[in-house]
């Protein structure tokens, strides 16, 4: 066997130039993920990128990764089809809040009861960038847009307390204001054994508020660990989510201590098991014979 | 003695008559007969009135068949909900129960005057023999094999096969109302004998299975791996059947929280290289139509059943219809040609699945196959599917040294239409699939140039799907100036018909597409070139096939749409004579 080929962040940067405004969160995101994966160190074309639709679902075409850019809201449902075709793929979804809680919101609790090893990132900018700024499921109550010209009237989601309360074994949040700490998180999130969430505060230049800009960002968060939070401890993680919106908390929230074996192990072992009942391929319908 | 022998059965759901069904034709399918069994429930989930119509037969049967030969009713409210799933004749034979009296007259309000009319008191006679009214139907079963010489002894292997587990009681009940019956029926034997011939097959050499089972068997026999489902009637035996089975052949089923998801997570399979499935009816189909079009532009092989159902919105789930043709075609934005298949008997449902899977995987396109809730729940007694014979075809990937030689161009616009494609974990062949317009490479594009050329190379992939002869079966004479076209559950009537139009001496041709779209324009109008007047049949309110063809081909005056909605299947006789009647009009 030759030996393992060394992958840098390089190497899983595409050369299409992105989209995004200048000096958009997701530039940053997509810098700590390259450096996540080669941390890692799969190669490219072992790994699936798995998007749906907005302008951090543009980020698959911006890997050398197989790359998914799907519909609207159907990344989770796509990428769990992806994984159990092929469990030895790394998988990796991505996605806005409005396609992962809005349009998405249903698959999200199902994503996560399945435990199949993915690694969902949300990057959370409280806004509609792709469509020009209107009303996300995360914006804050009262906030101001060209579809809430008055104001909002709704509460946002939670995606924290979202994905706690529905048992996800691994939950995160980062912002690139925070390179490093972004980029340890991600890597943590990948090498978790089954479903994990990272929930990256991913500013939106052109239309998000001034206090949840990367400069905000700097002086606002405060990282888990300075604040002694035990991430195996499930109650007082979903106690700290609680501040989602008015705190920026960085830091894994949950890790399972003990992860449970996933979706897709389990069907291995159905497989195997199932597999010496398998009836050769030109006498199938023998077993509808009536005798 | 009879070569064929249509019975029918109803009463209230805790009667069993579609148990009895099932026992009957069990037996007769293990004896070496040819049948086929529908049956038809009102919408309670349970109890509520329950009906089935058997037909057994020495040779192969090719539809449900005309006017009942038999009747059997328990009860005559439960009876009479049932019209045009039980039609009656003259010439049908009336086993009732007696408490329930004489029929009322509403039999005669439908112009029905019975020949025979055979009250036995079934419960009386169930209680006398076993002790028990539980074993009512197998009093029926012991009065018909009696009266119509269906081998007891296969009837009573059936009863024990079905009753060993539940109980030495209860198996000895059935067993002695059996014989009943069968005592009853010799000692009172009918005014005109009725028995059934022997069959020509040997015991143990007939399948029997439904349209959902055929299907689940034609994509395992394809090779699939992957199915992502949601469960919704007619369908979904489909998915139960893959649960059982697919893990035996290093697939998966995935049970998914609705129907977008069932068709995101097929389609994510497929995407990593794997054949998938997915399976449902008419308002699942209404919310996979985005994921369809993703399929269609990002290429990737894909096969959706759609077993139809009575139609809009939640319409009849328990009813056939032929109403989704217009959905399966058009449905959808965008400049979309989509191959869509219907299987018309059970067998079919076998042979059309491996088909659906071999042209999604050589074209790289989503298939529909469009069967019907008459075809995928009736059970049938058939030979065995002959498989040697059946290809099966893999999607072409990118071999090593293509990958090797140049960058990969997933797109690349080639002479078929077709590019190779690659999946994650084939080294130099990343690429990304999207559900926004790419070039040959697969990169984003917005140039309406590219567009343009990427819509002509989907559309000219599918092309030679039209000159393929093994989608199209053409009955009769090729230059009868008389003709059907017919496809789906309504196909077999039409075969029927043409039979039975012969033997009065017209002459009378059929094509039965099993490819529906993309309308193979050349084979209807070689079809139409010797016709002077001709029916398109369907069972729907618009006929869409006919509609289709108006669209895409010149179809001659005297080709007329013959056409009714669901649940009132098409008899093979009634096709002969709207046919004749057409013929006597100016074309």
């Amino acid at each position: 066997m030759t030996a393992p080929a060394v992958f840098e962040a390089k190497h899983y940067k595409s050369e299409l130039k992105p989209i995004w405004c200048p000096g958009c969160g997701d530039f940053g995101v997509l810098q700590g993920l390259y450096r996540a994966l080669s941390a890692v160190g799969r190669p490219p074309h072992e790994v699936a990128f798995i998007s749906g639709i907005g302008c951090s679902s543009r980020i698959p075409g911006y890997t050398t990764a197989y790359g998914f850019n799907t519909v609207h809201g159907r990344s989770l449902p796509i990428a769990q089809g992806v994984k159990l075709a092929n469990p030895d793929l790394l998988v990796v979804v991505a996605g806005g809040d409005g396609d992962g809680f809005s349009i998405g919101g249903g698959h999200v609790a199902h994503a996560v009861r399945r435990n199949i090893d993915l690694t969902y990132l949300v990057m959370d900018n409280q806004v509609y960038g792709l469509t020009k700024g209107q009303l996300s499921p995360t914006s804050p109550k009262g906030l101001e847009t060209v579809t809430s010209p008055l104001g909002s009237l709704e509460d946002p989601i939670n995606p924290l307390l979202y994905m706690l309360a529905y048992g996800a074994g691994f939950v995160a949040q980062a912002t690139p204001a925070d390179m490093p700490g972004m980029t340890a998180l991600i890597e943590e999130a990948i090498r978790y054994p089954g479903f994990s969430f990272v929930n990256i505060q991913s500013p939106c230049v052109t239309f998000g508020e001034e206090d949840q800009q990367l400069k905000a960002h700097k002086t606002k968060m405060k990282t888990l660990a300075s604040l002694k939070h035990d991430s195996s401890n499930q109650l007082a993680a979903l106690d700290l989510a609680r501040a989602y919106g008015t705190e920026l908390y960085t830091g894994v929230f949950y890790r399972n201590p003990n992860p449970p074996p996933t979706y897709e192990a389990l069907v291995k072992l159905r497989q195997a098991e199932q597999s010496k009942k398998a009836r050769p391929h030109h006498q199938l319908l023998e077993a509808y014979l009536q005798k | 003695m009879l070569d064929d022998l249509i019975l029918g059965m109803a009463g209230a759901g805790g009667d069993g008559v579609v148990s009895a069904g099932e026992s009957l034709l069990a037996a007769a399918s293990s004896e070496g007969y040819h049948a086929l069994m529908t049956k038809s429930f009102g919408s309670q989930i349970r109890g509520g009135e329950s009906s089935c119509r058997v037909r057994l037969s020495t040779k192969k049967v090719l539809n449900p068949g005309g006017a009942l030969d038999v009747v059997v009713a328990l009860n005559w409210d439960d009876f009479f909900k049932f019209g045009a799933e039980l039609p009656l004749s003259i010439d049908t034979i009336f086993i009732y129960e007696e408490k329930a009296g004489p029929p009322p007259e509403t039999l005669k309000a439908r112009g029905v005057v019975p020949k025979e009319l055979i009250p036995v008191s079934i419960s009386e006679l169930t209680k006398k023999s076993s002790g028990t009214e539980k074993s009512k139907t197998s009093v029926v079963l012991g009065l018909l094999s009696g009266w119509f010489g269906i081998p007891a002894e296969a009837i009573s292997r059936g009863i024990k096969k079905k009753f060993g587990s539940k109980g030495e009681g209860l198996l000895e009940a059935n067993e002695k109302a059996l014989a009943a019956g069968i005592e009853y029926a010799k000692a009172h034997p009918l005014a005109s004998p009725h028995e059934l011939a022997r069959p020509k097959a040997a015991p143990g050499s007939k399948m029997l299975c439904d349209g959902n089972d055929m299907c689940a068997a034609g994509a395992l026999f394809a090779g699939v791996k992957f199915f992502g489902g949601y469960p919704i009637t007619p369908s979904t035996e489909v998915m139960q059947t893959l649960s059982k089975e697919i893990w035996k052949y290093g697939g998966t089923v995935l049970q998914c929280e609705d129907e977008i998801a069932g068709i995101g997570a097929t389609v994510g399979a497929s995407f990593a290289g794997r054949k998938s499935m997915t399976a449902t009816s008419g308002p699942g189909m209404d919310l996979k139509t985005e994921i369809l079009g993703l399929a269609t532009i990002a290429e990737l092989p894909l096969v959706v059943l759609n077993v139809q159902r009575g139609g809009p919105s939640t319409g009849l789930p328990t009813k056939p219809e032929q109403a989704d043709l217009f959905q399966a075609a058009f449905s959808g934005h965008g400049d979309v040609l989509r191959p869509v298949l219907a299987p018309t008997d059970v067998e079919d449902s076998f042979k059309t699945t491996v088909t659906a899977f071999n042209i999604a995987e050589q074209y790289q396109t989503p298939v529909i196959i469009l069967s019907d809730q008459e075809i995928a729940q009736r059970k049938e007694a058939l030979d065995l599917i002959d498989t040697t014979k059946l290809e099966v075809i893999d999607r072409r990937v990118p071999t090593a040294a293509e990958l090797a030689d140049k960058p990969y161009a997933r797109f690349a616009l080639t002479e078929s239409g077709i590019s190779p494609i690659s999946h994650p974990g084939m080294e130099k062949g990343t690429y990304l699939a999207a559900g926004i317009e790419h070039n040959e490479k697969g990169d984003p594009t917005s140039s309406g140039g590219l567009h343009a050329k990427m819509n002509e190379k989907r559309f000219k992939k599918l092309e030679p799907l039209k000159q393929r002869s093994d989608l199209f079966e053409l009955r009769g004479n090729a230059d009868a100036k008389l003709g059907f076209i017919a496809w789906g559950s309504t196909a077999g009537v039409a075969r029927e018909a043409v039979e039975l139009a012969k033997a009065d001496g017209h002459d009378v041709k059929l094509l039965i597409p099993y490819l529906l779209h993309p309308i193979a324009e050349q084979v209807y109008a070689d079809f139409f070139r010797s016709l002077t007047h001709g029916l398109v049949v369907e069972l729907s309110h618009q006929g869409q096939l006919y509609r289709m063809l108006r669209m895409f081909i010149d179809v001659p005056k005297g080709v007329r749409s013959f056409a009714r909605s669901g649940a009132n299947p098409f008899q093979p006789r009634e096709l002969v004579k709207r046919l004749i009647e057409l013929k006597g009009q100016p074309s």
